[in-house]
């Protein structure tokens, strides 16, 4: 197949992902398994392109939430035939995060959009979900080794959760073996400052490009 | 001359009549001021308050007093809804505030349309009431501010909300039919209340941001059912107040639409800005419930200072109080208002 034609599945993923198109998604990523298109580049420019479309969407103000939403369910349904095909050579190691919401607060829509974004940038991702107690998300990052630890809260009442989990990393004397980045709506770089943390975000897309800086990327895109 | 009642002041500042000073409230619900140190203080604690009318009532007294803040408050969540509409709730512990474990309904297909009359006598709706029976007779001077949660929370209290925010674009007609639902609901819920005496109904919104929904969906779905309920509530001639989460740019234009009594809204506003703008408007807030939390008694003051001066007509925190806020701190706010 030339390389035209793959590109015109590339950009159907991409739009079906754009366009909330989730049966769109599914019916083009069996096409790309069945013309034997590949599947990791079917991925980072169908898929990928289509959720960083989005996410541009959304730092513009032109998608909000249940758009979002919708795209990344587009997104993982694609994803979800595309990655049993992957070559062997592109599963690389990658930077692992783990996010979750601080204990208390039940909020999880941000968490579960910056979770999107990083997915589609490329980041390994574990999500520990919402409400989670401080010494849980200490254990797991520590039993996971991961590289970053990316906590979101809501509500104000639940802020202190956060200042708990760098307390714990220190008391543990892990510190420094984690960036621990902040983010949600009652939080701000004072707050992240104040509690030690090594960046805050004020929305995904900023998080996805805070966490790109810390690890020496350029751009999520 | 401070004949005046806490109350009058109020229902002035709502009716936009002339007030001495603005009234200094904290709503409750979503955005009590149940600190730590007022329930330690007065022994009155949650979260055994959220179940016993007697307790609901002593504490919201035990906050008054100790605040200041011109109004009682009641209740000190925002599950009252959700749970009776089958959501299971954590009640939460003396520090932190209850919550849903798990909503009702995987979508809004699966949502069980129950009887209205049956349900106001169940669940914490009779708690709620008991407990402003009670404040309305031993405090005749001060307004009872009986806190709802609005419809579009409501609803995604009781549906996974990554799935009824997804509904709202994929599926209209379902949306519009489980917000219908709980809309009547909080309706029986403030016609419950007014009847036990509540002199204001205020409703907080957090999950029908702007931010959220986008303008489209702000006004389809927020301002739309929010005004049912404002409408019904007016028409048993009681005030509303609303609290509007987060910012506020993209439905900005909306705001006049809403038919609420005053409006409050997140910290990061400029209620000054926004009362230039909509001079109609009667604006409450916003003092940043961080730097009550963090801040010092100096800060606050000038904060408030700040607020008072901008004209803003009824000053209260921003948002949910963290329950660690001091007294000290809450009391700087107060206190500059009441010129003490």
């Amino acid at each position: 197949m030339n390389e035209q034609t793959e590109q015109l599945y590339f950009t159907a993923l991409s739009d079906a992902v754009l366009n909330m198109e989730e049966d769109t998604a599914i019916n083009i990523a069996h096409k790309v398994i069945a013309e034997k298109i590949d599947a990791y580049r079917a991925i980072e420019r169908g898929l990928v392109d289509g959720m960083n479309r989005a996410g541009k969407f959304f730092e513009d103000e032109e998608y909000f939430i249940p758009e979002i939403l919708l795209c990344s369910d587009a997104m993982y349904a694609g994803l979800n035939i595309l990655n049993p095909h992957i070559n062997r050579e592109h599963q690389r190691s990658r930077i692992k995060i783990i996010i979750a919401v601080v204990e208390g607060d039940t909020h999880d829509i941000g968490k579960n959009l910056v979770k999107t974004l990083l997915d589609a940038a490329g980041f390994e991702v574990i999500d520990l979900g919402r409400d989670v107690p401080p010494s849980k998300i200490v254990d797991i990052a520590i039993i996971e080794q991961a590289d970053a630890i990316a906590l979101s809260t809501l509500m104000t009442t639940t802020m202190d959760g956060m200042s708990e989990v760098i307390q714990l990393l220190q008391q543990r004397g892990q510190r420094e073996s984690f960036q621990v980045i902040v983010g949600g709506g009652p939080i701000s770089q004072g707050f992240a400052d104040r509690i030690g943390a090594d960046g805050y975000a004020p929305n995904a897309p900023a998080a996805i490009k805070l966490l790109n800086k810390l690890f020496g990327k350029n751009t999520y895109a | 001359m401070n004949d005046i009642s806490p109350k009058i002041r109020l229902l002035d500042a709502l009716n936009k009549r002339e007030t001495d000073r603005p009234p200094v409230i904290c709503m409750g619900g979503m955005m009590n001021a149940s600190i730590v140190e007022v329930m330690q203080s007065s022994g009155y604690t949650l979260p055994a308050a959220h179940d016993h009318p007697e307790l609901m009532a002593s504490l919201a007294c035990a906050i008054q007093e100790q605040t200041g803040f011109e109004n009682l408050g009641v209740p000190f969540c925002m599950t009252v809804e959700a749970e009776l509409l089958g959501s299971q709730i954590d009640k939460g512990t003396l520090e932190c505030e209850p919550k849903i474990v798990k909503e009702a309904f995987s979508s809004t297909g699966h949502v069980v349309f129950r009887d209205l009359d049956e349900m106001v006598e169940s669940g914490r709706i009779r708690i709620v009431t008991a407990a402003t029976s009670k404040l309305v007779q031993t405090h005749p001077q001060l307004p009872v501010v009986v806190s709802m949660t609005g419809p579009v929370s409501t609803a995604a209290s009781i549906i996974d909300p990554m799935i009824f925010y997804k509904e709202l674009r994929k599926n209209p007609a379902g949306a519009h039919r489980v917000l219908e639902y709980v809309t009547e609901l909080l309706i029986r819920f403030a016609e419950e209340s007014i009847k036990a005496g509540a002199t204001v109904i205020a409703i907080g919104d957090p999950s029908a941001t702007g931010e959220i929904l986008g303008p489209a969906m702000f006004q389809e779905y927020a301002v739309r059912y929010l005004n049912i309920l404002t409408s019904a509530i007016h028409r048993l001639e009681t005030p509303v107040i609303l609290h509007i989460c987060g910012k506020i740019e993209r439905v900005r234009p909306l705001i006049p639409q809403l038919l609420a009594d005053a409006i409050s809204t997140d910290a990061m506003v400029n209620l000054g800005k926004l009362k230039e703008d909509y001079p109609g408007l009667t604006t409450m807030g916003n003092l940043s419930t961080y730097a009550l939390q963090w801040g010092t008694p100096e800060k606050i003051a000038a904060q408030t200072e700040k607020l008072i001066e901008e004209g803003i007509d009824i000053i209260s925190p921003a948002c949910g109080l963290s329950t660690s806020t001091t007294l000290a701190n809450i009391r700087a706010m107060t206190q500059t208002v009441q010129g003490a």
